[in-house]
């Protein structure tokens, strides 16, 4: 299994994510990279994100990330 | 079919096509503030069915159209009993890597939709060196917006190519998103641009006819990379058959990123 970190990387491999608190307003995900991470995120971690938690500040940083996806019933 | 409201009619639609989703599949990327600008502008409906979502955004005189399904079984049975798409002029890009796109087009294109064109993404990543001075290139003023929309809709393909509605080019400029070069008190040309962050994308880059071959794209350009110190990623949608617009860009420094959009028309558009 992937960790989120990993699976950023391969979105946009460009980028620092360690180093960004919010990757929204930094530009770091843009929408169609929200939808793309999402995906990953499901299948890497075996769950179902719920679409009224597709909302930016659940993808702002790695911690944000980490709680949505415990949220979810995910072990990240 | 009903008019959208509130951002989370979007977000409960979106909830109820990926709720046991076991593939799914959509087109629909809304950045948060264009979403909540289209609703107060009472341009995007709704319908829904088992297992999808589909929403309309007006634009001119079609809609685009956008789904949201919890597989491609769920997309193509709620295309073929939707109200919305039998209704006036539909538009639908298609947006991913080449794989997915050719899995869903299929069933697209039995429910009406025709290749209308092909964008490509291409990105530069790092920032150029830049060099020159560009002392006719300036930000566009709210009395420019008239010429810069109309410069837009005579160069672009306006089902294509999500041509700026005036209030939204209003906008544009009033937040300095717009490049112009005047010569002789005429428009010679444009460059509109969006800035996130690290992040940049030109929407649109264009000379008028009379004005080309005399630099007016170059100095554009290059203003807008001296302008964007901090950007360290650069994006823009080009026609994936016009050479002369992808070699000016691979100039630049753009090139493929894999991302492709298959813009589609129903049938009732033809």
């Amino acid at each position: 299994m992937k960790s989120v970190a990993e699976i950023l990387k391969e979105i946009r491999p460009e980028f620092d994510f360690t180093a960004s608190s919010d990757f929204i307003a930094d530009g770091m995900l843009d929408s169609f990279d929200m939808v793309t991470l999402v995906s990953a995120l499901d299948k890497n971690f075996g769950i179902s994100i719920p679409g009224t938690d597709i909302v930016p500040e659940n993808f702002q940083n790695l911690q944000t990330i980490d709680a949505l996806l415990r949220k979810c019933g995910a072990q990240p | 079919m009903i008019s959208i409201q509130t951002p989370p009619q979007v977000l409960d639609a979106i909830q109820t096509a990926k709720a046991g989703a076991k593939a799914y599949c959509t087109n629909f990327f809304p950045v948060e503030s264009k979403l909540q600008s289209w609703i107060d502008h009472g341009e995007l409906s709704a319908e829904w069915h088992p297992g999808a979502a589909f929403f309309f955004r007006a634009d001119r005189d079609f809609r685009h159209f956008y789904f949201c399904a919890a597989d491609q079984a769920s997309l193509e049975q709620g295309m073929a009993s939707s109200s919305g798409l039998k209704a006036g002029q539909v538009v639908t890009d298609l947006v991913g890597n080449e794989a997915l796109l050719n899995q869903l087009l299929p069933g697209l294109e039995t429910a009406g939709f025709r290749k209308h064109a092909q964008l490509q993404r291409l990105a530069r990543i790092g920032r150029p060196e830049t060099s020159g001075n560009t002392p006719e290139v300036g930000f566009a003023e709210k009395g420019d917006a008239p010429a810069v929309l109309s410069l837009i809709e005579s160069l672009f393909d306006r089902y294509g190519e999500q041509l700026p509605l005036p209030y939204e080019l209003e906008s544009a400029v009033n937040g300095r998103q717009v490049l112009v070069v005047k010569l002789a008190g005429e428009l010679a040309g444009v460059l509109f641009f969006e800035t996130q962050g690290l992040a940049s994308s030109v929407r649109f880059w264009a000379v008028a006819g009379k004005f080309r071959a005399q630099r007016v794209g170059s100095a554009l350009m290059q203003y807008y990379f001296q302008i964007q110190p901090a950007v360290r990623r650069f994006t823009l949608w080009v026609d994936a058959h016009n050479e002369n617009a992808i070699q000016k860009y691979r100039h630049y420094g753009y090139a493929p990123d894999g991302l492709i959009d298959h813009v589609l028309v129903h049938r009732t558009t033809l």
